[in-house]
């Protein structure tokens, strides 16, 4: 049976204050971010020591949730799941609309925006991974272009090319995403694992969100959806992808305690301060070990509502383990004088604290703001959303 | 605009954006890999710090390059910049351990990881050996900062009324610096600021020069002295020396 796709209507009192208030927060980033560069950027919470933060933090969370997006496109395009078919316009959508985030929370997070537009174009580095990686960021949107436009004119065979290509190229960007971190030598990022740990951090995050958009979508538009569709991708999917990802986070911190060389860095980052907390608690216990336990039980992994539930928990705890993967390595200091110890000095040295302020939170929420808005009136505008999705076609 | 026109003209410029890439990602090379000779690769600087002369307490090589290069300071750790700067060390896990103050700064190593993540080429390594900072280029980035091992670099992260130096420029908030080894003193054939300082105050401490000729005091004292560097075994190949480590 041909699947039916409509715009939805966009007229009701919701719709209109879901899309005021995201683009009064995309409005709030734009003013955080022009203080910011007005005045410098001290006003956010990064120091000499922790160069990297927040914003840095979301990029590499959002530039995983298009990963998982993409997946569940590609179930349709790739292995021509047809019941998947009525998901996979919105799911190529969002990919293409959280690569977009991911750009826009790096490029509001450097010193001189005025140049980004010319300077890695005339003086491209290739050994330079934050050179690369945007390549294959703009090259993975326009990939993701070809492939709606696939999508929307219903060309079997493009489909399947163009989402074949842009699942290898997916492939590709998480790893260049993780290498930025893991290429550089630094006790806690330095890390082969790091890569394809992220990799499959991102298939799960973007699985959940999935789960998380189609259900509200389907439901908020009282459009008719097949509870074993949404099952499969809970049980099936989600729960690899999340099995997946913590095992090899979990080889990646034994490895790291095991040898002597990183341990201290290693106990650092499990029992060593408030991102502890985030690592035991926001990622391992609510953001893993919870979920997996809905998704398994066949009580609560049939409901749709635990999946839900069980899928807000996975993405709550993918953006833990992006902060992770970023912020505790800075925090932690490189070992300058191995076997000594640092008694005095005018910068900081040794373990140093880093907090959120005030305005870095509102450009992160204004990046929010912006692909909310995109994804809200893209629904209005294209017809995205199918008028229902059933198990058997 | 309806969908069609909108798809199309998003596809080409995407597909421009991209195809614009992958040409400088096939033509690019790295300037600081040019091997022909000229005024700057006749020499290869490099410095030796004696542990043993330098005072502790003495702080007078870090006020000379804060006047010479307009480093910005803030008063607050936080985002203070110092190019170079004294550290205090001792053992690990040992009480009657005494204390050495380390003097600090750009290591400029022969392998710079700061030059290889930069992502616009601004932080390149001169054919002189020196690591240097195109402030006119740096986006603000800070990957430099991630990569570099030493924590010797810094970010402007506001601007610093002060202007002591009228005849350098100072460096507007948004981008990174760290010691150039003054190369706009040694391009006129002066020494870093730091050295003549040390100097002059009759500590002399520092020593300066071109590792290149085997006569300079820099490579007699890194041929006859037992001298370390820190975290060589990261394989950077830092050319600052310290005797007394």
């Amino acid at each position: 049976m041909e699947v039916q796709f409509a715009k939805i209507e966009g007229k009701s009192g919701p719709f209109y204050l879901a899309t005021g208030l995201l683009a009064g927060l995309g409005l709030a980033g734009v003013y955080a971010t022009y203080l910011m560069h007005e005045h410098g950027i001290y006003l956010s919470g990064m120091t000499n020591r922790v160069p990297w933060g927040l914003q840095i933090a979301m990029a590499i969370f959002y530039i995983g949730l298009s990963a998982g997006s993409l997946v569940v496109s590609g179930l349709y395009g790739i292995f021509g799941k047809a019941e998947y078919k009525p998901f996979a316009r919105i799911a190529a959508y969002l990919a293409m609309l959280f690569l977009i985030a991911g750009l826009l929370s790096i490029l509001t997070d450097q010193g001189r925006i005025d140049r980004v537009f010319v300077e890695p174009f005339t003086h491209f580095n290739a050994s330079s991974m934050f050179s690369i990686n945007p390549s294959l960021y703009s090259g993975h949107i326009m990939i993701c272009v070809i492939y709606l436009w696939a999508l929307f004119k219903e060309k079997g065979k493009l489909t399947k090319i163009a989402s074949l290509t842009v699942c290898l190229w997916a492939i590709g960007t998480h790893t260049g995403t993780g290498a930025i971190f893991a290429f550089v030598p630094r006790e806690l990022y330095n890390s082969p694992l790091l890569p394809p740990s992220f990799v499959a951090a991102a298939l799960s995050s973007g699985a959940a969100l999935m789960i998380l958009v189609i259900v509200t979508l389907f439901r908020a538009t009282r459009r008719k959806i097949d509870d074993d569709l949404i099952i499969w991708m809970g049980r099936r999917l989600l729960a690899v992808f999340l099995l997946c990802a913590l095992y090899v986070m979990l080889i990646e911190n034994v490895h790291r305690v095991y040898l002597m060389a990183s341990r201290e860095a290693g106990l650092f980052f499990l029992f060593g301060g408030f991102h502890s907390v985030l690592f035991w608690g926001g990622l391992i216990f609510f953001g893993s070990i919870v979920p997996a336990l809905l998704l398994f039980i066949k009580r609560t992994g049939t409901s749709i509502p635990w999946i839900v539930f069980a899928s807000g928990l996975v993405v709550f705890g993918v953006l833990c383990e992006r902060f992770l993967i970023v912020v505790p390595g800075l925090i932690h200091p490189p070992d300058l004088f191995p076997g000594m110890e640092i008694t005095r000095s005018v910068i900081e040295e040794g373990i140093v604290q880093y907090s959120i302020s005030f305005l870095e939170l509102l450009q992160a929420l204004g990046v929010f703001g912006i692909i909310g808005f995109a994804f809200l009136v893209g629904l209005r505008v294209f017809p995205l959303a199918p008028k229902e999705a059933r198990a058997e076609l | 605009m309806n969908r069609r026109k909108f798809l199309k003209k998003g596809g080409m410029v995407l597909s421009g954006t991209v195809c614009a890439d992958g040409l400088l990602l096939l033509t690019s090379c790295n300037p600081s890999e040019t091997t022909k000779e000229n005024r700057l690769s006749r020499h290869k600087w490099g410095m030796v710090i004696d542990l043993n002369k330098c005072k502790p307490e003495c702080t007078a090589c870090m006020e000379a390059c804060r006047q010479e290069n307009n480093v910005a300071f803030h008063g607050d750790k936080r985002w203070d910049i110092h190019w170079i700067r004294k550290v205090g060390i001792q053992e690990r896990h040992s009480e009657n351990a005494g204390e050495k103050m380390i003097p600090m700064l750009c290591n400029h190593c022969e392998n710079p990881p700061c030059a290889q993540v930069c992502p616009v080429q601004a932080t390149y390594k001169r054919d002189d050996g020196i690591v240097i900072v195109d402030h006119h280029r740096c986006i603000g980035c800070r990957y430099c900062m991630i990569a570099c091992p030493y924590n010797a670099r810094f970010f402007n992260y506001k601007d610093d009324p002060d202007w002591p130096n009228k005849s350098y420029p100072k460096r507007s908030h948004g981008v990174a610096e760290s010691c150039h080894f003054c190369a706009h003193l040694l391009d006129q054939g002066k020494r870093p600021a730091c050295v003549d300082t040390c100097e002059k105050i009759g500590v002399k401490a520092i020593y300066f020069g071109d590792l290149k000729d085997p006569n300079s005091e820099v490579s007699q004292l890194i041929a006859d002295t037992p001298l370390k560097r820190i975290r060589a075994d990261l394989g950077t190949e830092p050319k600052v020396y310290y005797k007394g480590l």
